[in-house]
């Protein structure tokens, strides 16, 4: 088979031509198109552009909603620890004043809170004497 | 022939933008349609393509630094947007570069705008199996005939390294049409 050498054939040329007269119009195709770049596109990016930031805003806030309510909703009732916190830490009112205004529903609630077998009941009776007093003074 | 200097002057003022502009559309039109035609081959996409470049160079004029000369300015535009095209074109087909390129090669005969015969054809197709920057460097000096240095200012390399990518394309393309 014979080398084939760039260098030795007659130049090939790439063989593409443009349509007849296409020279003569591009131009005006051109300038046409810029045209209506200037005079259409650019004011209508700049609406869509508005409209789009409004948009975004609206979805935004409507986002919030549930997160403002939750709070809102948060700020109305306070949470177990913090009444627990302020029961204890802050206020003058004593165990006996709290054991004092529970009444016969709360007691049965917290027997079924906190359930203890007997043998740790009793553990911790005989660990705490006082305790006694306590359970005199209800009755 | 005006200094381009004075030329770009009259591309940025707006009492003289519109002429200075239809004349820089009609002194570059045809070199730039060839270059973008080597690239995309099919006179549709060069149509599309040789406009776009041609409203970016407009948009950008004020941009246009006068660090390179006017002609690498937009010849690296019009390159750039001819491969963007071809990239985007293959992406939305789902085939590669190559595949799309070769497809549209097997098409020529049939192109009205086409007037090659085998060999034409054969070159082609082996300039196809080349890297990008290869291909580039063979189109812009085989086909449209530009300088080293002209082709090193466009495509930013050495003339070296240009120099170098030539001789390798041109082995390649002579093995590709001995064996095929």
């Amino acid at each position: 088979m014979k080398t084939f050498k760039l260098e030795n054939e007659p130049k090939i040329k790439s063989g593409f031509k443009a349509p007849e007269n296409y020279f003569d119009t591009f131009q005006e195709k051109v300038l046409q198109q810029l045209n209506e770049k200037e005079v259409k596109v650019i004011p209508f990016y700049k609406r869509t552009k508005i409209i789009s930031l409004a948009a975004a805003a609206v979805i935004g806030f409507a986002l919030l909603i549930p997160i403002v309510n939750h709070y809102k909703t948060n700020s109305n009732e306070l949470d177990e620890a913090t009444l627990e916190n302020y029961l204890s830490y802050h206020s003058n009112i004593s165990q006996y004043d709290l054991i004092q205004n529970l009444d016969d529903n709360d007691i049965e609630k917290l027997g079924n809170d906190v359930t203890l077998e007997d043998e740790t009941l009793e553990d911790i009776l005989v660990a705490s004497p006082n305790i006694e007093h306590l359970i005199s003074e209800q009755n | 022939m005006i200094d381009e200097k004075e030329f770009i002057k009259q591309l940025l003022t707006p009492e003289t933008q519109n002429s200075a502009f239809q004349k820089l559309l009609s002194d570059y039109q045809r070199p730039l349609y060839s270059h973008i035609r080597n690239i995309v081959l099919n006179h549709d996409d060069a149509d599309d393509v040789l406009q776009n470049t041609f409203v970016k160079v407009f948009q950008n004029l004020k941009n246009f630094k006068g660090e390179s000369k006017l002609f690498s300015w937009m010849y690296r535009i019009a390159t750039n947007e001819a491969l963007t095209f071809l990239s985007q074109k293959a992406k939305l087909s789902g085939i590669t570069s190559e595949a799309l390129q070769n497809k549209t090669i097997d098409n020529l005969k049939a192109d009205l705008y086409f007037d090659g015969d085998e060999i034409q054809i054969k070159l082609q197709k082996a300039i196809v199996t080349l890297p990008e920057k290869q291909q580039l460097v063979f189109k812009m000096k085989y086909f449209e005939e530009l300088k080293y240095e002209e082709i090193a200012d466009i495509l930013g390399t050495s003339v070296g390294a240009l120099k170098a990518s030539y001789h390798h394309a041109v082995k390649k393309i002579e093995l590709y049409v001995t064996s095929n």
